[in-house]
């Protein structure tokens, strides 16, 4: 269906005829993405009718508008990585918002930014260090849109344990609705800036994005406000050695570590007791067992390799922690306090990862939210499971869970044997919330492989449901309707939300949900 | 390799857009972080190194045909190789393999411009993509007391390009690197009208066949001299000899060096000696030909299996060129031989460096799109604080001169030899 040739001029109107195609060559590198042999059994899911650059908040309120009086769905995104960007049948205009890329501010003495939806995390990071301030990544790196993490999406950041989530860093939103009105969120409802997400002001957190986000499916948000944190170290942050192996050269208010420990419970102590000593900058298992050699691997060749190398029953029950202070007095502390943690569970620090090339590497890995790409690398591509906001306790038993439910995929030959163990994840608010989630690696070009992965993607759910393990991460079509009966019928209020927030249902529900009857 | 072989990395792209940015870890500032001049140009993820393996899939699965927006996207690009180094920080994926055979299918199935045809058909006639006379390629040498080694042998051949032979506002360039190489008492010879083009613009443009004729037309004139070294101010020609004669698979048999790296050689031995102070801050730019393009081929084959399950390695291991083997140091290490002169660096340098324009075919079919890539390297350039802007490639000096002519930006553009003449 194509769009009729009247609308396109309209929306042509509005964006520029540079910034409107529906050229079929442009219109496939949209509809293809990761993981959409998991949708349409091919790389390629819907073709959107046209792809459309609008380059400011009118002009994407005047395309919206356009699209309810002409009943049009559309779908924005960002950077837009992942299937969960791409339209959800005929019908539907993609929003690029590639020309919206502005950090607008840096408020440096109250600690936050103002950006626009295409600035990336690296972007964002390295202007507030020059001013000693850092930003909430999400694990799927820096090449992620910081505003789409912030007001739509889920995802854990390794910086959890000190900088919190996505849905707690973000402030006042520029917020243009499904039908066209925009909204501005907290302290910008009341014109008092972007330092507050709840007032004065309209404070909609929770029906804007709740845990998971609406992924593009209720409106398009424009700019918003998201906490920055202290960062202890240089404005500038060269790096050494040669690509893409590179190291960042620690900075003196900062140490990082691999800590092991006897078991899983042991683990799961002394993760509590970081929390509750309110140490650390990043914590987390960063390096589940089978990624352990990705950090000084430059292809896939060496994988197996540096594998046979790696002790991994060192790595078995580990995490990463790097150490950030603002003064060597504190950094002290907070070391020992890492020491007492070690002696009173067992734990130790792994000696293979002080060797200071490779702590440089796991350090720019960790604050440069770099690395995490590596994962297709091996199979291919690779898909996530299980993996809710929950209790630390309840991640531990996750990542237990995943590795059973792993087993007889690996032993079938069907994802790759990375051990069992790709427990990803950590804390979040100084513990109070945990995150695991289990990673597979798969080759989508090898049939059984693919069977096995959607499998055991479909099992994991089922598990997370029996098991009380929370809401995925892994973002399937229908997820709310799944889950919605086991976690107080959420999904009934989605609906009713949809309903009220897009009365003509043109904002694509396809990852969100489609309104109430 | 032809398209077809590469169809597996093509569904193996994630879509991720880190081939758009610098490496993660290099990006220094929101304001240079971006590495692929296309997509900043085009802004549609078609024109993106990920977007256009896509619709090399596409094109290969029959879900597009060829269209003059495809095209264009396909031609609206250097070929600058930054978004193969960063695909690479993370993928074993080649994305510059693919757009060059991506543009040898656009030309073996009549996909071509017409400005491209033109350049094609002036290489034909006069060995050159300018539409110049061959006649006259020997002219930047006239006057020069040099030897002419279809006549009589010398150890250097002195390769001057296409560019730098006919462009009569850089033959003085060609000319000062030659004097420099004879002032320290270089055995050098020119091929004068005899020099033929090295065929790589025709090869990134898609004509293949013309690398195949004009590399070997060149070893063998070589051979035939009997010369040890090739030196070439042209860092396109330099490229072009090391990667792109060597995915022909004959040996070279000779030395080829770029006259930033012979000149830092004669300075290191003593036989250049830059005295007379140049007090000025200057910034370089690495023409990416010279620097990420200039690694040689790496041919591989060999087939792909599993283990563990599903690892999928290559066997034998394939080797990726990173572009962490570029000429780097040399020109750099000529400018800080020069006294009183300070170099300072932009922020996307080396592997990472911004391209100057004027690659891939782009400056003949688009002009425009040429210059607004130079204005954003002369604007890092500004940003340094630099007085000068420097760089050794005649392509990246045509390019910068056009753009500051239009722009009238404040700052000066200096060839290394330019610099280097000046303290002698």
């Amino acid at each position: 269906m194509a769009l009729r040739k009247n609308v396109y001029r309209i929306l042509e109107d509005i964006v520029g005829q540079q910034n409107i195609s529906d050229e079929p060559v442009i219109l496939d590198t949209y509809a293809f993405q990761w993981l959409a042999e998991t949708i349409s059994g091919t790389k390629f899911c819907s073709r959107p009718e046209a792809v459309l650059l609008p380059c400011n908040v009118e002009e994407v309120q005047a395309i919206i508008k356009a699209c309810n009086r002409y009943g049009i769905r559309y779908k924005a995104f960002s950077t837009g990585w992942g299937p969960w960007n791409t339209v959800g049948g005929e019908g539907v205009i993609q929003l690029d918002l590639r020309r919206m890329n502005s950090i607008v501010e840096i408020d440096e003495k109250n600690m936050y930014a103002v950006v626009e939806p295409y600035v990336i995390g690296s972007q964002l990071q390295v202007e507030a260090m020059k001013k000693g301030l850092n930003c909430h990544m999400v694990g799927a790196g820096a090449n992620c849109s910081i505003l789409a993490s912030a007001t739509s999406m889920a995802g854990y950041g390794l910086t959890g344990i000190f900088m919190g989530y996505s849905n707690s860093n973000v402030l006042a939103v520029e917020w243009v609705l499904p039908d066209g009105e925009i909204l501005r969120l907290g302290s910008l409802g009341s014109g008092d800036g972007w330092f507050c997400g709840d007032g004065p002001g309209p404070s909609l957190r929770g029906i804007m994005r709740g845990m998971i986000g609406a992924l593009g499916g209720l409106g398009v948000f424009t700019k918003c406000g998201v906490k920055l944190y202290p960062w202890y170290g240089p404005p500038t942050t060269p790096m050494e050695g040669i690509h893409p192996l590179n190291g960042m050269p620690i900075p003196e208010n900062y140490q990082a570590h691999s800590l092991t420990f006897p078991s899983w419970e042991a683990l799961s102590d002394a993760v509590y007791r970081i929390g509750e000593a309110e140490i650390g900058y990043v914590m987390g298992r960063a390096l589940p067992p089978g990624l352990i050699p990705v950090i000084s691997i430059s292809s896939a060749a060496d994988y197996t390799q540096m594998l046979q190398m790696v002790t991994m029953d060192e790595f078995k029950y580990a995490i990463q922690i790097i150490l950030g202070a603002n003064s060597a007095r504190e950094l002290e502390y907070q070391k020992r306090a890492v020491e007492d943690i070690l002696s009173e569970t067992g734990g130790k620090i792994i000696q293979m990862m002080e060797e200071p090339s490779v702590k440089n590497i796991l350090f720019r890995h960790l604050i440069k939210s770099e690395g995490i790409s590596r994962v297709f690398q091996l199979a291919g591509t690779f898909a996530t499971s299980l993996g809710a906001g929950t209790s630390w306790d309840t991640a531990v038993a996750t990542g237990k869970i995943g590795e059973q439910l792993k087993r007889k995929y690996i032993e079938r030959g069907a994802i790759a044997d990375d051990g069992g163990d790709l427990a990803w994840g950590g804390t979040y608010q100084q513990g109070r919330f945990g995150h695991l989630e289990e990673i597979i690696m798969y080759d989508f070009q090898d049939a059984d492989s693919l069977k096995g992965a959607d499998e055991y993607v479909e099992e994991s759910a089922q598990a997370a449901i029996d098991k009380s393990l929370g809401q995925p991460i892994s973002i399937v079509r229908g997820m709310a309707e799944q889950f919605g009966p086991s976690s107080c019928d959420y999904h009934i209020w989605m609906k009713k939300i949809k309903k009220a927030f897009d009365p003509n249902t043109t904002s694509d529900p396809s990852f969100y949900i489609e309104p109430e009857a | 390799m032809i398209l077809q072989d590469y169809r597996i990395d093509l569904q193996r792209c994630s879509r991720c857009s880190l081939c758009k940015w610098l490496p993660l870890s290099q990006i220094k500032s929101w304001r240079f972080a971006n590495a692929c001049p296309s997509m900043v140009w085009g802004n549609f993820h078609a024109y993106s190194a990920g977007g256009r393996m896509i619709a090399a899939l596409a094109l290969l699965d029959g879900r597009i045909d060829y269209t003059d927006k495809l095209v264009e996207i396909l031609y609206q690009c250097q070929m600058d190789g930054a978004c193969d180094v960063s695909c690479k920080v993370n993928r074993d994926l080649d994305p510059l393999e693919v757009m060059l055979e991506l543009r040898a299918k656009c030309v073996e199935e009549g996909q071509v411009l017409p400005a491209h045809m033109v350049m094609i058909e002036s290489l034909k006639s006069d060995d050159n993509t300018l539409g110049e006379p061959k006649a006259e390629r020997g002219k930047w040498a006239e006057g020069l007391d040099v030897k002419d080694i279809t006549k009589e042998k010398a150890d250097v051949l002195y390769f001057a390009g296409c560019r730098y032979s006919f462009d009569q506002d850089l033959r003085k360039i060609a000319r000062d690197a030659l004097s420099l190489l004879m002032k320290a008492g270089v055995d050098v010879g020119i091929s004068g009208k005899e020099e033929a083009c090295c065929g790589g613009r025709a090869f990134e443009i898609g004509y293949r066949g013309e690398l195949t004729k004009y590399a070997e037309h060149n070893m063998e004139t070589w051979k035939a001299a009997g010369v040890r070294t090739v030196v070439t101010p042209c860092s396109d020609c330099y490229g072009t000899f090391k990667f792109h004669y060597s995915r022909l698979g004959q040996e070279m048999n000779v030395e080829v060096l770029h006259i930033t790296e012979y000149l830092d050689r004669l300075i290191k031995e003593g036989s250049l000696k830059p005295t007379k102070k140049v007090p000025m801050q200057v910034t370089y730019h690495d023409p990416c030909h010279l620097g990420r393009l200039s690694e040689p081929y790496i041919p591989w084959e060999g087939i792909e299996r599993k283990v563990l399950g599903q690892v999928i390695v290559k066997d034998p291991p394939k080797e990726y060129r990173r572009g962490t083997s570029g000429i780097y140091e040399p020109p750099r290490d000529v400018l800080r031989s020069i006294p009183g002169l300070e170099l300072v660096e932009m922020e996307r340098i080396k592997e990472y460096a911004w391209c100057c324009g004027a690659g891939g075919g782009v400056k003949e079919a688009y002009p425009e799109f040429a210059l607004s890539t130079a204005d954003e390297r002369i604007e890092e350039a500004m940003a340094t604080g630099a007085e000068a802007l420097v760089t050794s490639c005649s392509w990246c000096e045509r390019n910068f001169r056009d753009a500051l002519e239009r722009s009238g930006a404040k700052i000066k553009l200096y060839d290394v030899v330019e610099l280097l003449i000046e303290a002698l």
